[in-house]
């Protein structure tokens, strides 16, 4: 029985103020449904849980796919519940996400109910506005205007009151912290329209003339709102879809134990080497390799490859994927934290949080900008008082509304975050977000060659005795090199380790030097190495370029492993459009020179080097940085994070190691190099858009501030215009999302 | 005309209590997923009809 399913944080159904007898002392419980593929479902699962005794209330949200389950704790278990939905076909866990999707609903059902209050009021003020419109001047009984008046005035108040109140309670803020934001002019204009049309309505012909503002202002506030409750809208579907995409791994693992036998654990007690079963339609626990069985998998949310992928035994999977078709066995190599999925989710965690530096610079001129406003509103209250005092309020209000430094603010950043998203469906997750415009400034790449443009697993080919020719001896050095390999994450290693069992030797003082291999000492004291022949068995006159890896015991050359290597697919093609683009690409390895020149070959590279210690890949960069060129790296390995933090912008191979992954701007989870070339095309095009963002708001305040001072704007206008042009900039940003 | 001085309060409590059926519908959920509410009548056995709807 799952502790979290029975342990539901479990509220009392006691809603406000209200008890329904027959609520009191149940339970509620979100569970996420996996397995739903339309509307329907959402019923099957509703009379699968109605039939269960004890179930109070059954809801199924479709859009969200999860279940609000009301229960009796007398009468049922949690843990039935998740059973009844499985028994029906499809997937149960506890909602993880359960918290923040609540708070989102409440959100959007209070920014709906604000919208429509405010919408039906302005509508029916304008109803009671129209007589005072149609009718030429004197012919409306002043009795009867007072009561127009008076009427909506009444209908004004819930608008006021309720509607409008986020804007004072944030104006009020702002200015309680000595700032000034948007909501500081917008509340200035909705409090001096209502003021004046309050004595106007109930004293007209006194201080603040005849004339009202109720319709103009309600529409207002309608028109605001509107424009907010379409970015809310906007963000929670990209919230959403992040809690989607990470909340997607198990809680509860099958794991095969060494008799064969099948017993559940936590998602927590899993551990690098552990065989776990993975049922149909679950998603994978951990990286890994498919042992029995062949399947499809969705990698969609993890790699933006939207096919399903065939998975024999011996292919890789990745956690949080789907497993599509039939159930397999897997054997598992990553964990937690090492997974790629948890990466991603912490990149996406993070990229949420940051402010790029275009929004720092947009919301730094924001300031004097709504101070200026304010003094322009002073200056033309002033003007207008004598030159027509009775449209001076109506002047006031258009200027503090009709200005707009949200579009201003929003010009930069929402077509940054889009183009993230949509880069990120796409297979590259950004850490930082200006990677987007350094990435259409590269003019060197920088590229390594081992797992970055050839697939991050070489095979090993066979091992080589190098004391004797005995095939006996070799393998039994091929397994004691695999057992010291296992410390070591470097794709090399890995390769030995998929092609020797390892013997199980003991090692101690374990070392990994980057570049070069790793060191341990036997039980008996004894020095071996495995890695670089030159670093290996310095005295060692053999090998060659072919020669990549030794295995060596006090300095002398026991083994020889030869490796094959395959380019990714796409490298070269890749390569070939990012040329065309303009960019050098050169090529740095920590390799050999000879291996290194052939690669580059190959690929056309403009340059390719070997034989280089990180230090060496550092300087190469700095030289070119230091020639003014703009510098991208893309990297895999522990070799190349300090480079990956050197260079102006870098990227780092999904497949790669986490120190990489860290240092890098970006990481390219689908291990395509051509996602590089899209999302270079897709960076532009967002350039493009920020700049024509950034016009459409500067061309909208210049024009409509002259116009408001004039007396030419009514404050209707100035509210559509308002709402208009945020509208125009986020709908424009969105077309990046695409 | 005076009969304005009745109308326009009456239509002035109307929207309140228009405003209060919506406040109903949407605290009931009613608008939290619309798409499946549209393909409620697709589904393939909802409640059986009762005899006075029956033929």
């Amino acid at each position: 029985m799952d502790a979290s399913l029975q342990a539901p944080g479990a509220r009392s159904a006691r809603g406000r103020g209200r008890v329904d007898p027959r609520l009191a002392g149940t339970a509620q419980t979100s569970l996420r449904i996996g397995g739903m593929y339309c509307a329907a479902c959402a019923d099957v699962i509703e009379r699968a849980l109605l039939r269960e005794p004890g179930v109070v209330e059954a809801r199924v949200s479709a859009a969200a796919q999860v279940a609000m389950v009301r229960w009796d704790p007398e009468r049922i278990q949690a843990g039935q519940l998740a059973d009844a939905i499985r028994r029906a076909g499809y997937d149960a866990s506890p909602d993880t996400a359960a918290s923040a999707r609540a708070a989102r609903k409440s959100e959007a059902r209070t920014a709906l109910w604000r919208l429509f209050v405010a919408v039906f009021c302005a509508m029916q003020i304008m109803m009671l506005a129209a007589p005072a419109y149609f009718t030429d001047p004197g012919e409306l009984a002043p009795e009867y205007k007072k009561l127009l008046d008076w009427g909506s005035w009444f209908l004004t108040l819930p608008v006021l009151c309720f509607c409008a109140a986020p804007f004072f309670a944030r104006a009020w803020r702002s200015l309680r912290q000595r700032a000034i934001g948007m909501d500081v002019p917008v509340s200035l204009g909705i409090a001096a329209a209502f003021v004046a049309s309050t004595g106007a309505a109930f004293e007209p012909g006194g201080v603040f003339g005849n004339e009202v503002y109720f319709d103009s202002l309600t529409m207002f506030i309608s028109f605001l709102l509107g424009g907010r409750f379409l970015e809310m809208r906007a963000r929670h579907q990209a919230e959403s879809a992040l809690d989607d995409a990470t909340s997607g791994l198990p809680q509860r693992v099958m794991r095969v134990a060494a008799d064969g036998t099948v017993q559940p654990i936590a998602l927590a007690e899993l551990r690098v080497g552990d065989r776990v079963q993975v049922p149909y339609g679950e998603a994978f626990p951990a990286d890994g390799v498919i042992l029995e069985g062949s399947t499809s998998a969705d990698e969609s949310l993890l790699t933006g490859e939207s096919r399903p992928l065939a998975k024999r035994p011996g292919d890789a999977v990745i956690a949080g994927s789907l497993n599509l078709a039939a159930p397999v066995s897997m054997h598992v190599e990553r964990v937690g934290a090492d997974t790629r999925y948890e990466a991603i989710a912490a990149l996406t965690r993070a990229a949420r949080t940051l402010r790029p530096a275009v929004l720092a610079s947009a919301d730094r001129w924001a300031g004097p900008f709504l101070w200026s406003v304010l003094l322009l509103a002073a200056i033309a209250g002033v003007a207008w008082s004598f030159i027509d005092p009775t449209r001076t309020v109506w002047v006031v209000v258009s200027v503090l509304i009709v200005t707009c430094p949200c579009a201003l603010s929003l010009a930069g950043p929402s077509a940054l975050l889009a183009a993230a998203g949509a880069m990120s469906r796409r297979g590259l997750v950004l850490r930082d977000l200006d990677a987007i415009a350094a990435l259409t400034r590269v003019q060197t790449l920088f590229i390594d060659k081992t797992g970055t443009l050839t697939r991050s697993a070489p095979m090993c080919a066979g091992v080589q005795g190098l004391a004797s020719d005995d095939p006996d001896i070799a393998l039994e050095l091929g397994r004691r090199a695999s057992s010291l390999a296992a410390w070591s994450h470097h794709p090399l290693s890995t390769a030995i380790q998929t092609a020797f069992e390892g013997d199980g030797a003991v090692w101690s003082d374990l070392q990994e030097l980057p570049g070069l291999g790793v060191a341990a000492n036997d039980l008996d004291r004894c020095p071996w190495r495995l890695g670089a022949p030159t670093w290996a068995a310095p005295g060692w006159p053999g090998g060659g370029p072919d020669t990549q890896v030794i295995l060596a015991r006090n300095g002398v050359a026991l083994a020889a492993f030869r490796f094959d290597e395959h380019l990714r697919d796409d490298a070269e093609a890749a390569v070939a459009s990012l040329q065309a683009d303009g960019v050098q690409v050169r090529l740095l390895s920590g390799d050999d020179p000879l291996r290194a020149e052939r690669v580059g070959a190959l690929l056309g590279l403009d340059s390719a080097r070997g034989g280089l210690a990180p230090e060496d890949k550092l300087a190469a960069v700095r030289a070119a940085q230091e020639r003014g060129e703009f510098v991208a790296m893309v990297g895999d390995g522990v070799n190349d994070a300090p480079v990956l933090a050197q260079a102006d912008v870098s990227f780092a191979m999904g497949d790669g190691a986490q120190v990489a992954r860290t240092q890098a701007d970006g990481v390219l989870v689908s291990n395509r190099l051509a996602d590089l070339v899209r999302a270079r095309a897709l960076a532009r095009k967002t350039l493009r858009v920020v700049r024509q963002n950034l016009a459409w708001a500067a061309l909208y305040n210049a024009s409509c501030v002259p116009l408001a001072l004039l007396g030419l704007l009514p404050p209707w206008a100035a509210g559509l215009g308002m709402a208009t042009s945020s509208l125009f900039v986020v709908s424009n940003s969105l077309r990046l999302a695409r | 005309m005076d009969i304005l001085y009745l109308l326009i309060p009456f239509s002035v409590l109307l929207v309140l209590a228009l405003l209060a059926v919506f406040a109903w519908a949407l605290n009931s959920g009613q608008f939290d997923d619309l798409q499946r509410e549209g393909e409620r009548i697709l589904a393939d056995d909802g409640p059986a009809l009762d005899r006075h709807q029956a033929p």
